[in-house]
């Protein structure tokens, strides 16, 4: 078969449509998936930012209250996480700006595809590393109370999980990243 | 654009493009839930993009963008995951199949669209539904050039596998 019969076969057969559509149907899954997605999103955004601020907030404040003040690493700390909260809050901006425009090519929208994901995997690389730190302001917290063998094992098991959960997370969007620049790369080179 | 015009002008787009929507649903998804979930993703894309349409462009053209970058990006496992925490009513069948009676020597070139590589399954579907090599170029972001020795490879391709596909006999 020649080309031009590939055509016309096209040509003559997908004028039809193939489905019927259940509008109702297709109206209630659009109200539902567009609050969806963009709520997902929304909530652990805002939860890092609120978590993330208040926290560094409750070590500066702590830090200036309790008669030891001046703590270098409360303070070393304090701005880590402010700096988390405001990585999360530049590059929320930056997918808002970005997320309703709909006329970029296939290749610019793989490229905006790209940087988000880049974005998810930092976000999940930061909140693995973030553990160190809790983890070691915990530990530290119970030494200093005193508290049974049970439940720093208890605590240290808590965090471990906390820990394989953030890698899996990771694996998802940095997989999910090599895809889509595999594609990306797939359009540039024209291969 | 009120939310009302705009439910309107989706509806009426839904109505007058889904012909086109399905040919790249088609050509993306192979099962039935996947098919229904990728037209439900399209379908909220072009939703979201009627207040930025400003007619710089054709509305087929417009929605061959959006579907196909929806398309592109889309991944059935996803629908998987997500469709394991959703209700009943929720997960209701979007698509149902009309009574048409597909042409096999159809249903023989879709299979082979889906079985080329993403972004040759999307310029195979521009170059069928007879877009200029430079429309495509615009849609893909790729040179014109560059479209051409796509297609040419593309023709290639399914000239060959439709002798093979004569040979024993559709």
């Amino acid at each position: 078969m020649e080309f031009d019969e590939l055509q016309k076969i096209w040509d003559s057969q997908t004028k039809e449509p193939l489905w019927a559509i259940n509008e109702t149907a297709l109206h209630n899954r659009i109200s539902a998936k567009k609050q969806q997605a963009s709520h997902i999103t929304n909530v652990s955004e805002l939860i890092l930012f609120v978590v993330n601020l208040g926290a560094a907030a409750f070590m500066i404040g702590l830090n200036f209250i309790k008669s030891d003040a001046g703590n270098l690493w409360l303070y070393l700390m304090a701005a880590w996480m402010i700096g988390t909260a405001v990585y999360v809050l530049v590059n929320r901006l930056r997918r808002l700006n970005g997320s309703h425009t709909f006329d970029r090519s296939l290749l610019g929208e793989l490229r905006y595809a790209v940087s988000l994901a880049t974005y998810q995997v930092r976000l999940s690389q930061l909140m693995r590393w973030n553990i160190v730190p809790i983890v070691l302001l915990s530990m530290l917290g119970v030494w200093k109370g005193e508290q049974s063998i049970g439940i720093v094992l208890a605590i240290g098991l808590f965090f471990i999980l906390i820990y394989f959960a953030s890698r899996w997370e990771h694996g998802i969007y940095t997989s999910r990243k090599r895809e889509l620049e595999a594609l990306q790369n797939k359009l540039e080179k024209g291969i | 654009m009120s939310e009302s015009e705009q439910n309107q002008l989706f509806k009426a787009w839904i109505s007058q493009y889904k012909a086109l929507i399905f040919k790249v649903v088609r050509a993306y998804a192979a099962e039935p839930m996947d098919q229904d979930d990728l037209f439900q993703e399209i379908s909220i894309q072009v939703w979201h993009s009627i207040p930025a349409f400003q007619q710089q462009s054709a509305n087929t053209t417009w929605i061959y963008r959006i579907a196909l970058n929806t398309a592109l990006k889309w991944r059935g496992n996803e629908r998987k995951h997500v469709a394991a925490h959703e209700s009943l009513d929720n997960v209701q069948a979007i698509l149902q199949a009309t009574p048409i009676q597909i042409d096999e020597r159809l249903a023989w070139l879709y299979e082979e669209i889906y079985k080329l590589d993403d972004i040759d399954r999307s310029i195979t579907l521009l170059l069928l539904d007879g877009f200029s090599y430079k429309e495509m170029a615009t849609i893909v972001g790729m040179s014109e050039s560059n479209v051409g020795v796509k297609i040419n490879r593309i023709k290639k391709q399914l000239i060959t596998k439709s002798k093979q596909q004569t040979y024993h006999g559709i």
